[in-house]
């Protein structure tokens, strides 16, 4: 394979158990155990990793390169999917997997929904979810943090602001959302489809309702699809699509800032004192913690990037994750610093797929931070508790044991 | 300092408005106001306009003149 000669492979696969440059897999619990590593090593001299897992697929590493392909919908198309080995039959989940010129049409419609002066506005009811969620644990003086807090407050924050869903309908979508993602590549069509026929009806009931104009409306009343109104199947994947990004992402972020935390009292304390520093803490637990690993295209024709000659129909994934960690981008991007001035990072993706709801994802991890800081100033990692994780085009955290006041180890 | 914001290339992450609110400021959208066009910074915000420009991840900012 033409690869094989690009790029020195020395002691990678002894290091990892599998050679991540050359037989990589997302969903091998390899990468999943060696994260950063896996990613730093691929940033420090693997441009292009590849993956002979199914069909095959190739991994773009660099932070330049990513953005260039991110940019460049024309050649690398979202339109065949962000997962690799994709199953026959799955819908597509719009406007994610779409391109230009109806992925455009879409985005115009939901960019105001989730721009920060409409997403501020929700401001004052994730505050009050995040002290609801701390009301049940506190007394305790310890929690779960994933599944106490981490898990649920996305998804109450975008169920009562954005859809006006039910909030004790989130358990049942993060399962199925959970299994679509991680679990077994022939089960994902039938989980997404769970989610896809409750959130189908409910659109439907919605639909047979006078528009208020929401966000819920629009999606119901379509954009023009190839001078049409789009079909139905397609609003409801819309909606499927925002609802995982909404549910399943910020979750990792959360998770990770209070692990951090939890084993750095100084910065703990940097940011219970001055809260104004919050904001930038968070952009640096983004790049940090990121909850979407690598996403897709579809090569349309033949094009070289990162020293690799892509062929037309190759599929690759834009390793946002690792390009997140790139020294030619950032300097000293292993150590996390919550002081950094130039945060450069891919976490939201790059080019016109960037994350639809990355001003939210923002706001809910700021006002967290403030309630969790304010209420709970000093906590740790329980002792004897490890962190699980999982990864597959997404991660994230399983479980977060914390104590709180000074009976934790800060180790 | 004069800057040029490209409209093809900004995609609305926000960085710049938050870090440089002197300087760039949101649109209905959440993309930078200021796309697709070209301007100069006053001396007193040069410093933010920087740091606005060197943290866009799309690099749609560019510095093109005095």
């Amino acid at each position: 394979m033409q690869w094989k000669d690009t790029v020195d492979t020395t002691g990678n696969a002894e290091r990892f158990g599998r050679d991540m440059f050359n037989d990589f897999d997302i969903d091998d619990p390899k990468f999943n155990d060696n994260f950063y590593d896996v990613l730093d090593d691929m940033v420090a001299r693997c441009p292009v990793a590849h993956s002979t897992v199914g069909t095959g697929y190739h991994l773009i590493n660099n932070y330049e390169d990513v953005r260039k392909a991110g940019q460049d919908w024309r050649t690398f198309s979202s339109a065949k999917g962000f997962q690799p080995n994709r199953g026959e039959g799955i819908p597509y989940l719009y406007p994610e997997e779409s391109d230009p010129p109806y992925h455009t049409n879409w985005r115009r419609a939901l960019n105001p929904f989730f721009a920060p002066e409409n997403v501020n506005a929700m401001e004052e009811s994730i505050r009050a979810d995040a002290n609801d969620l701390i009301d049940a644990f506190i007394a305790d003086g310890k929690c779960e943090f994933v599944g106490q807090f981490a898990s649920e407050l996305p998804g109450r924050a975008f169920f009562k602001n954005l859809i006006g869903v039910p909030v004790e309908d989130l358990p049942m979508l993060l399962q199925a959302m959970d299994r679509h993602i991680y679990g077994p590549v022939a089960e994902r069509g039938e989980q997404l489809g769970i989610a896809l026929a409750y959130l189908g009806n409910y659109l439907k009931e919605r639909s047979e309702q006078p528009s208020t104009g929401d966000l819920i409306d629009t999606i119901a009343a379509g954009v023009e699809r190839d001078g049409e109104t789009c079909p139905w199947e397609d609003r409801v994947s819309i909606l499927t699509d925002l609802t995982l990004g909404g549910i399943a992402t910020t979750t990792f972020v959360m998770s990770g800032a209070m692990l951090h935390l939890a084993t750095h009292p100084e910065d703990r304390l940097t940011l219970a004192k001055d809260p104004s520093k919050i904001p930038n803490a968070v952009e640096e637990f983004v790049r940090y913690f990121p909850p979407v690993v690598a996403l897709g295209r579809s090569v349309t024709k033949d094009v070289e990037l990162g020293g690799y000659e892509f062929k037309k129909d190759d599929f690759v994934l834009l390793n946002y994750a690792s390009a997140s960690r790139d020294p030619k981008a950032l300097d000293d991007p292993q150590r996390l610093d919550i002081n950094r001035d130039k945060i450069l990072h891919t976490a939201f993706g790059v080019g016109p797929h960037r994350c639809i709801g990355s001003h939210l994802a923002r706001l809910e991890l700021r006002v967290v931070l403030e309630e969790l800081l304010r209420r709970i100033p000093d906590f740790s990692v329980e002792p004897g508790t490890t962190q699980e994780y999982e990864t597959g085009v997404l991660r994230t955290m399983k479980s977060l044991h914390l104590v709180f006041g000074d009976q934790g180890d800060a180790s | 300092m004069k800057i040029a914001v490209d409209q093809e290339l900004c995609s609305g992450h926000g960085r710049c408005y938050s870090l440089a609110p002197g300087v760039f400021s949101p649109d209905d959208d959440g993309f930078c106001a200021e796309a697709g066009t070209e301007f100069v910074v006053p001396e007193e915000l040069v410093k933010q306009a920087q740091l606005g420009v060197g943290s866009c991840p799309e690099g749609a900012i560019r510095e093109i003149g005095t």
